[in-house]
């Protein structure tokens, strides 16, 4: 790389080389722009939240002069504000979800691949049906049938769309990878005495590890930022709230006072922003792949 | 397909009998009883009386639903253009071998897309705020006081502020997708075409261009289905007001179902939603692998 720059530079007049060191400034320049756009946000929030109402309505965007935890101290000890609950509830929520989208998504997509029978390809279609139906239009008759069934507004409503929807994503991502292991693997193991069940479980499951980390990655982002399912489903019971829920009440109580919102905001935020810092480069490409492959 | 070891039927039966269940009951029950109440006309309460196709044709009539219908195609048109458009140039300025700290670009570039929308809706109410939001502070700042106003309460320009978060949010997203794709290619035809005189413009539109077009047309169709059901940005900045002006499909179907408790006429519009929406993400998916596939015969 650096054999060729200067290979490349050395046949240029000094004219050229000026030029483009004003196009490598402006480039930078652009980009370091657009990605601190990006995270400026978060950074205002932060040091925003700092500040008493009075200071921030005063000045938006300085730096607090007097620095003060007391909008997190009031945010969180306040039961009222279904802080504390609304993440528990969003953890227990995405946990379950996801673990349950991992076993079904890794039992039917093993199945489908493997083993051969007669509604197989006709099953694969209906559940990969799933991609293709716009979800947003389930919306409604989702409330009908739970609230029928009296299964809205419970601890596991939630569990049960977001696992449906994860699934389809999911099987196709499990079953493509695990048509790519070689089948010798489970024919060595069939001959060692090993039945169904347990070359299952003990030999494609830990082969299966990267495509399972993908789909658990895509799954949590999207069951813990999930939003209009659970305000269909949940909303008539605050204790149940998941966070987002919970932000959208905290935003209409407090209206005028941005940095106790911000506050809240952060402290429900944390778990996301903390996985993501520590593990962007993976993240980022579960995320890409599931997208692009689905 | 597995010939060495067969499992029992009653195995597999027992294996997929729950997924299959729980798939069917949270995917196709709601499909069918959208279907069933949509011929009704039913509050929400224990009656509810037949009225045949009267919802459907109240829908074709409806006004706001077709304006929501144009408001979701608005904004999927602003978003490719945006979203893909924009990450494609900052892509293009991130592959030079001028751009410096590539890693720090895609981490904080990414990060909006791991957040909720509700959040990026949050955020964005704070900046268009009239009194307290970084817009307004800039605009006052840099002596533009005239041209403060209340952003989202503009029934005309509305739709196009609503769009900028949305568009914001997943640039990062696309440009990772089509820093992959030219990752991809090889570099020496770069090298080759820079040697050979062409400019940066011309590279850009003539090599880069045709050779991550498959990938540009996988963003497109993400694009399409991923605007066709906007709902949680729209509910958290202005749920869908002022009046309709910035209403769309999905928030209209939640707001005669629950705040009008029309629940008879919103399963009617749901139905719609799913055959519009249906209609329009796969007609465009369809025309981009007929894109595609024009491409393989080159």
């Amino acid at each position: 790389m650096a054999a060729v720059q200067t290979k490349v530079k050395s046949g240029r007049t000094p004219a050229q080389r000026f030029g483009t060191g004003v196009l490598a400034v402006v480039i930078n320049l652009i980009l370091w722009i657009f990605s601190l756009s990006c995270i400026y946000p978060l950074v205002w929030m932060f040091y925003s939240s700092l500040k008493k109402k009075r200071q921030f309505n005063a000045d938006i965007i300085g730096l607090p002069t007097e620095p003060t935890f007391s909008n997190y101290i009031k945010v969180l000890t306040n039961k009222d504000y279904h802080l504390g609950s609304s993440m528990v509830n969003s953890v227990r929520t995405t946990v379950l979800s996801v673990l349950l989208i991992l076993v079904f998504g890794f039992i039917v997509g093993y199945i489908l691949a493997r083993v051969q029978f007669k509604f197989n390809r006709a099953l694969y279609a209906i559940f990969l049906m799933g991609l293709l139906i716009p979800v947003h239009s389930l919306l409604v008759p989702i409330y009908v049938v739970f609230n029928k069934a009296g299964m809205a507004n419970q601890w596991y409503t939630l569990i049960i769309p977001y696992v449906a929807f994860g699934l389809p994503i999911a099987i196709f991502l499990i079953e493509g990878f695990i048509r790519s292991i070689p089948i010798e693997l489970e024919e060595a193991a069939a001959i060692d005495g090993s039945t169904f069940l347990h070359t299952m479980t003990t030999i494609i499951l830990p082969v299966s590890r990267p495509i399972l980390t993908t789909v658990a990655i895509i799954q949590s982002f999207s069951c813990w930022n999930e939003f209009s399912f659970a305000l269909v489903l949940c909303s008539r019971n605050q204790k149940l709230q998941t966070v987002p829920l919970a932000m959208t009440n905290f935003k209409g109580q407090f209206a005028s006072d941005y940095p106790k919102i911000m506050a809240g905001m952060l402290i429900t935020m944390l778990p996301i922003v903390v996985l993501y810092f520590a593990f962007s480069k993976k993240i980022i490409e579960g995320m890409v792949a599931g997208a692009v492959k689905g | 397909m597995l010939k060495a070891i067969k499992p029992k039927m009653s195995t597999v039966v027992a294996l997929l009998f729950i997924p299959v269940v729980w798939y069917v009951f949270s995917v196709f029950v709601p499909l069918i009883t959208a279907l069933f109440y949509s011929f009704y006309e039913w509050k929400g309460g224990p009656s509810k009386t037949f009225t045949g196709f009267a919802n459907y044709s109240k829908l074709i009539h409806d006004a706001t639903f077709w304006q929501s219908v144009g408001h979701n195609l608005f904004i999927v048109v602003v978003c490719i253009i945006g979203q893909v458009g924009i990450a494609f140039i900052l892509v293009l300025m991130v592959q030079s071998r001028l751009a410096k700290c590539k890693g720090i670009h895609r981490t904080f570039g990414f990060f909006p897309s791991t957040i909720s929308a509700v959040y990026i809706g949050l955020i964005w109410t704070m900046i268009f705020d009239y009194k307290r939001g970084i817009l307004n502070y800039i605009l006052r700042a840099t002596g533009h006081g005239d041209t403060v106003k209340v952003w989202l309460n503009e029934p005309s320009k509305v739709l196009a502020f609503v769009s900028i978060p949305l568009v914001w949010q997943f640039i990062g997203y696309y440009m990772v997708i089509l820093f992959a794709a030219i990752a991809a290619v090889d570099k020496e035809i770069f090298e080759v075409a820079e040697l050979d005189g062409a400019s940066a413009f011309q590279r850009a539109v003539h090599i880069v261009l045709p050779l991550i077009k498959p990938m540009i047309l996988v963003c497109l169709t993400l694009c399409v289905s991923g605007n066709m059901k906007v709902f949680d940005h729209i509910y958290t900045m202005t749920e869908g007001g002022p009046g309709t002006a910035s209403m769309v499909m999905a928030l209209y179907g939640y707001k005669v179902s629950f705040e009008q408790s029309n629940m008879g006429y919103g399963s009617a519009i749901s139905v719609g939603i799913f055959i519009i929406s249906l209609v329009v993400i796969q007609g465009s998916r369809a025309l981009v692998n007929y894109l595609m596939k024009d491409k393989g015969v080159e």
